[in-house]
């Protein structure tokens, strides 16, 4: 799976993919968010809402990516869950780490 | 009435866990009466099942798979055989990871969580891991009594 990189501003990447986030894709979403970090964007919104399917190496590798735009002095937030991701999130108490958003928009702007 | 079980067989690398969820999602769709929720959770842990061991149980040579999906009127099963070492992967009564930002660690808890029973056997060369899963009643029909 491809990630794309929409830059909003100067600071700001509005990152998504369509399918699932898993053990094979899990190593782009890291990449596209470092490329994004190295540029000087360090507020990353995830955009979700393409992506039906989460296991637990999707989410390893969007706890890794909050960790390195945190480093990097940003955040990282998440938006437009489907309901699989949903699930996911609250079985793993992750939605207490990764704040959600109904949109791109309201993730950035927050 | 019980349809058929669907089987899978691969060798991963270079079938991938994506091979493995193609196959869960056109077996499960042979059951439309499969409720949102049942089929969600399902195959959540089965996936779950097949990358710890995809990702785990390689040792260089490629891990030879063979998956059976059955799903009948109140349950739903998944047996998965493969050709790791032993203890490939230590099933211990899992817990979530105590740090929230820990990247890896969470997937056999996630399996304990989404079914209602995960079993692990050797058997000769061979692990097997079945999980189970009870459906969710169905709801009652609007027609009953015409």
């Amino acid at each position: 799976m491809k990630f794309e990189t929409l830059p909003i501003g100067d600071t700001i990447a509005a990152i998504r993919g369509v399918g699932r986030l898993n053990m094979v894709s899990a190593a782009a979403l890291r990449e596209t968010v470092s490329e994004a970090l190295s540029t000087g964007r360090t507020r990353i919104v995830v955009d979700l809402s393409g992506i039906d399917f989460v296991d637990s190496s999707g989410l390893g590798a969007l706890i890794g990516c909050l960790k390195s735009a945190r480093q990097a002095g940003g955040d990282l937030r998440i938006a437009q869950l489907t309901a699989q991701v949903t699930m996911v999130l609250q079985l793993s108490n992750l939605d207490r780490v990764l704040k959600s958003y109904e949109s791109t928009e309201a993730a950035y702007n927050d | 009435m019980t349809k058929p079980a669907g089987i899978l067989r691969l060798i991963a690398p270079p079938a991938d866990v994506n091979d493995v969820h193609d196959f869960v999602e056109v077996e499960l769709n042979r059951h439309p009466d499969l409720n949102d929720m049942d089929r969600m959770t399902f195959t959540t842990a089965l996936i779950e099942l097949a990358s710890n061991v995809i990702q785990h149980a390689d040792t260089g040579l490629g891990v030879s798979c063979t998956l059976t999906v059955r799903v009948e009127e109140d349950s739903m099963t998944a047996q998965l055989s493969d050709s790791a070492e032993d203890g490939g992967i230590k099933l211990v009564a899992h817990g979530l990871p105590e740090d929230d930002l820990a990247e890896s660690g969470r997937g056999i808890a996630f399996i304990q969580a989404l079914v209602d029973d995960l079993h692990y056997t050797r058997i000769g060369d061979r692990n097997l891991w079945i999980i189970t899963k009870k459906r969710s009643p169905a709801p009652p029909s609007n027609v009953r009594g015409l």
